[in-house]
């Protein structure tokens, strides 16, 4: 276990983005706000909400939106982001993002169901994810 | 007889066939690759997932695991929603009606004991069947590729957890899957899970020290049991789109070995018959010159 460097694996349905990296430290969105994890953090499962994760990586900063999930973070030194979507900084088209993301909140303000219906949720779920590319 | 006109179109047109599903094996074997990378690379979100749902639920006492999410909730089962996994295209040996046949069979064994069922189609191979059969579809969509995948079970999930979640009457009590899941490049197996209510397996919340749930162990399965749920079809899923290739590959290899075949048999008749029609006509031209010189 080093006291530098933790390793860091981000993975995704669609595969690992990341895969033992090492690290000095990394800032996830948690559920209860903004997470930093430096070595030798006690082990820990906390949820994730769609935001941005960042890390430096060889000298450079680099950031990640994410979508739901949670992070792990083990005595060994290892942490383990788990998230269903995931897309590096250069990864996302703005302009395409925001006009999406106009739709989703004008359908939002229309939709008339019930809270819980589908609908609701799944827009809910997509707002939450265009506004974390955005946050990049 | 047949004539040597018919059989040299016969052959051709077996050619032609042969063509096209020496291409469609050729294409299958190139997509395989992908899919299978796909299938792995899935795999350690998919089962980490799995892993720390179980030992969430499995933490907690099996009474009170309704009280902690709705989605634990196991009910006396009187409707069920199956969502039946195929593929928008045939051509693939028995995937799409291994699955199909399946599910008719499950839904026949339903009924008898007075359950009623109704499904989301996956596929246009499992639309066009189920509605054949006249099941009750609930909804329909398009097979899953990779580019749609998460979307997909996204909007699948939420309508199931949505309908798990109605009211008393409307709400169904149970969900399942049925998928094939990619075995090896020969074989495909069809499973039928229960996807909701979430049940832990059996090795689930031993051993493994706990670690520390932040900021509470219900605050963390309030967030993932949905994900967990999404997480289980995206497997499926996968292994779904990868079973489709290796069996049409499968189907196409088998079906190309059969058009050379016939085409060496074809051949082999229309020879024959050549020969005969030459034969005749020396006989016929030589009676002439017989009879001339009579």
């Amino acid at each position: 276990m080093s006291d530098t460097a933790i390793k860091l694996d981000i993975l995704t349905p669609m595969g690992a983005i990341r895969d033992g990296i090492d690290v000095p430290g990394v800032e996830v969105p948690g559920v209860l706000g903004e997470l930093g994890i430096l070595p030798r953090h006690e082990s820990l499962i906390t949820a994730i909400v769609p935001g941005v994760v960042r890390f430096r990586e060889g000298g450079n900063a680099v950031k990640l939106a994410v979508g739901s999930g949670f992070v792990e973070v083990k005595e060994a030194g290892r942490v383990i982001i788990l998230c269903d979507r995931a897309v590096e900084a250069g990864g996302v088209d703005k302009s395409a993002v925001q006009s999406r993301l106009a739709e989703v909140r004008s359908a939002l303000e229309r939709e008339r169901g019930p809270i819980e219906a589908a609908e609701f949720r799944a827009l809910q779920d997509e707002r939450a994810w265009l506004e974390a590319q955005l946050r990049l | 007889m047949a004539n040597l006109k018919e059989l040299r179109n016969r052959i051709a047109s077996v050619k032609n066939t042969r063509k096209i599903t020496a291409a469609m094996s050729q294409i299958a074997a190139a997509r395989l690759r992908k899919a299978q990378d796909a299938v792995i690379a899935a795999k350690p979100y998919g089962d980490r997932m799995r892993d720390v749902i179980e030992s969430l639920v499995g933490g907690i006492d099996p009474a009170e695991r309704a009280a902690a999410h709705p989605l634990l909730a196991t009910r006396k089962v009187e409707r069920e929603l199956l969502i039946v996994l195929t593929a928008d295209r045939g051509l693939c040996g028995g995937f799409n009606s291994n699955i199909v046949r399946a599910t008719l069979a499950h839904i026949d064994e339903r009924r008898r004991e007075g359950v009623t069922v109704e499904v989301v189609a996956i596929g246009k191979k499992a639309v066009s069947s189920l509605r054949h059969a006249k099941v009750p579809l609930r909804a329909s969509h398009d097979a899953p590729t990779l580019a749609t995948l998460v979307t997909l079970s996204k909007t699948v999930i939420a309508d199931a957890i949505a309908a798990f979640g109605a009211k008393p009457g409307e709400r169904f009590d149970a969900v399942r899957l049925l998928f094939n899941e990619f075995v090896s490049m020969l074989s495909q197996k069809v499973h039928n899970v229960p996807m909701i209510p979430l049940v832990p397996g059996e090795t689930a919340g031993a051993g493994a020290r706990e670690p520390s749930y932040e900021p509470s162990r219900a605050v963390i399965l309030e967030h993932l049991v949905a994900l967990a749920i999404e997480a289980r079809l995206q497997q499926a899923m996968f292994n779904s789109i990868a079973a489709e290739i290796a069996a049409r590959r499968v189907a196409m290899d088998a079906a190309t070995d059969n058009a050379t075949e016939m085409i060496a048999d074809l051949t082999l008749v229309y020879n024959r018959e050549r020969q005969a029609a030459i034969t005749k006509e020396l006989m016929e031209i030589i009676g002439g010159a017989e009879s001339l010189k009579g």
